[in-house]
């Protein structure tokens, strides 16, 4: 099987070629900015000679560790800090012989939906430069999408891969929770994320997530990918009724007509429900903001980071090092998070979210015994402008519904190219059951073949000719 | 009974409204300082008006009946126990490196008293 384009296959093998691709890499990244590092040669030691990724380049977001590489999470806060050492899950490609050539920009934190949220760059969409690339991976999003690279890393705690995916019109792949490792991940709210992987085509996704899952020593949490014992032939497909309200124009449109085609294709298309997928940005942003809060205590300026010199005792060099580091969106969520942990709130807000999360689960685990999967559109918007013309952050939240739903959920959901609208690309997502990624690999798959992921008009593959 | 049980919902909303007007300045001032941040005039009066509209927003999960569910607290069901043994770990050099401020192993901060 043909995994990845021939011209990516052993490239770091071939001088001349190589040489070609990073004019071409370095050209197109000063028009998107996907790369906050990018420096081909510097881990290239670190990867094996041989393996299905030999010699091929991948780009890794930059709050996932690869040594000797920077790891600033897009915060002031860690804008010099070098990661010691390399995460799990890109050990795990470098074993196979891929090559990370940088680190891809996000929202500080993976906090936000636009990329805009980096306190250190400003990456653009490759389909309209003055729109965003999506995020928090949006980086990864706009290099797969540029042909800088076949695949990305990226993390999704609540859609931050399928959604800057979907905004860049590649594949997004949210995979079951656990069964990547989050070892070298840093960490934003641990019960929801899970590395995934942006790519051009279906089936590198798969190899990658082949390469990549499995239990690992270093992450407690981490599982023994264990496939579904079968994927039917045919498969049914289950649309939520919840699903079709609030939607963008082209939204809509492109979430009706992927129904159609997926008659056409021979998918059986029924109707479901999923009644609480009201409640669940809420319970979302409850769970999510009250975990990052105790997990970003422990950027303190202390043991790494930037610190505030001139305090005069370890209490304001915390307070400076961490008001001064810090941006606008993640102290937001900080405060959040403490306010709904803090004594005498924690039933209304946090114990109610998490039943809420029971109540999430349990719908779809009612839905799956009916269906194989579940379709839903990734964003209630397409691309959007940057800043004041764009989409407020509030309503950039609530817009994450579709998305989210899976991480509460700790289901896998893969976003897939479905159709152009106004000359910039709509994703779509499936959404399986624990472990059902070969599912969602098939049905992406099938309908790769009458629209492949489109070429944005950056993408050039002409340096390998 | 069924009167009862619909005024007791309203009671716990209201209570709940009237909670977010609760995130005054002071109520914010608070929390910043339990998350260790501190915010200017200027930025209290930014976040309030963000933090209000989120505490408001999460005011709709009221309407869900959660009576009978458990909490979901992670999604791993079974805890991964492993041997209480010792093992080599030969990184703490390059963890060091990362510090702003070294003497020989100790990291430097500020006099505590």
């Amino acid at each position: 099987m043909i995994y990845i384009e021939d011209h990516w296959q052993g490239l770091f093998l071939k001088p001349q070629q190589l040489k070609k691709w990073k004019k071409y890499a370095n050209s197109a990244d000063k028009k998107i900015g996907a790369f906050l590092q990018f420096k081909p040669d510097l881990a290239h030691i670190s990867s094996a000679e041989h393996g299905e990724l030999e010699g091929v380049p991948f780009a890794v977001k930059d709050n996932i560790a690869v040594r000797p590489f920077k790891l600033t999470c897009g915060s002031r806060m860690l804008k010099s800090l070098n990661s010691p050492y390399t995460a799990t899950a890109v050990k795990k490609l470098q074993a196979r012989g891929g090559v990370v050539v940088g680190k891809t920009n996000l929202d500080e934190f993976g906090m936000g939906s636009s990329t805009e949220n980096s306190s250190l760059a400003k990456t653009v969409n490759p389909w309209d430069l003055s729109r965003v690339p999506g995020g928090s991976s949006g980086g990864s999003a706009a290099a797969v999408a540029a042909g800088i690279v076949p695949f990305a890393l990226g993390s999704d705690t609540g859609g931050s891969v399928r959604q800057p995916a979907a905004f860049c019109g590649v594949y997004g792949l949210k995979p079951t929770y656990g069964t990547v490792s989050r070892y070298g991940l840093v960490a934003y709210a641990s019960s929801l994320e899970v590395i995934g992987v942006i790519a051009k085509r279906v089936d590198t996704a798969r190899m990658v997530f082949s390469i990549m899952h499995g239990q690992d020593d270093l992450d407690h949490s981490s599982l023994e990918y264990q496939p579904l014992p079968e994927v039917p032939e045919h498969l049914t497909v289950g649309i939520p009724i919840e699903c079709s309200r609030d939607l963008h124009y082209d939204i809509d449109k492109s979430f009706k007509k992927t129904k159609d085609t997926l008659g056409e294709l021979g998918f059986t298309v029924q109707e479901i429900s999923i009644p609480s997928l009201d409640y669940v940005v809420s319970a979302y942003y409850v769970i999510a903001t009250a975990e990052a809060s105790a997990n970003l205590a422990r950027f303190d300026g202390i043991r790494f980071g930037e610190r505030a010199i001139e305090a005069d005792n370890p209490e304001e060099l915390i307070l400076l090092s961490r008001s001064r580091g810090l941006g606008d969106e993640v102290k937001l969520r900080i405060l959040l998070g403490t306010y709904v942990l803090r004594s005498g709130f924690q039933d209304q807000y946090y114990l109610r979210a998490q039943k809420i999360r029971t109540a999430i689960r349990m719908d779809f685990e009612k839905a799956y015994s009916g269906v194989d999967l579940i379709l839903m559109p990734v964003y209630s918007y397409p691309p959007f402008k940057f800043g004041g013309d764009g989409l407020d952050p509030f309503s950039q939240k609530l817009a994450d519904i579709f998305t989210c739903t899976a991480n509460l959920a700790g289901i896998p959901a893969m976003s897939f190219p479905a159709s152009m609208e106004n000359g910039l690309p709509i994703g779509m997502q499936f959404l399986a059951p624990p472990f059902g990624e070969e599912l969602l690999f098939k049905a992406c798959s099938i309908f790769e073949k009458i629209f492949p992921a489109p070429d944005s008009p950056i993408y050039s593959t002409e340096w390998s000719e | 009974m069924m009167f009862s049980i619909r005024a007791c919902g309203l009671t716990l909303r209201s209570r709940l409204c009237l909670m977010c007007p609760g995130m005054d300045r002071e109520e914010l001032y608070i929390t910043a300082h339990l998350a260790r941040l501190e915010l200017s005039e200027e930025e209290i009066d930014r976040f309030q008006a963000a933090v209000l509209q989120l505490l408001k927003y999460f005011d709709k999960m009221m309407e869900m009946d959660v009576e009978n569910l458990k909490p979901t607290t992670q999604l791993i069901e079974n805890n991964r126990l492993r041997e209480d043994v010792l093992s080599d770990y030969d990184m703490t050099d390059q963890l060091l490196q990362s510090a702003p401020e070294l003497e020989e192993r100790f990291v430097v901060i500020p006099n505590v008293l």
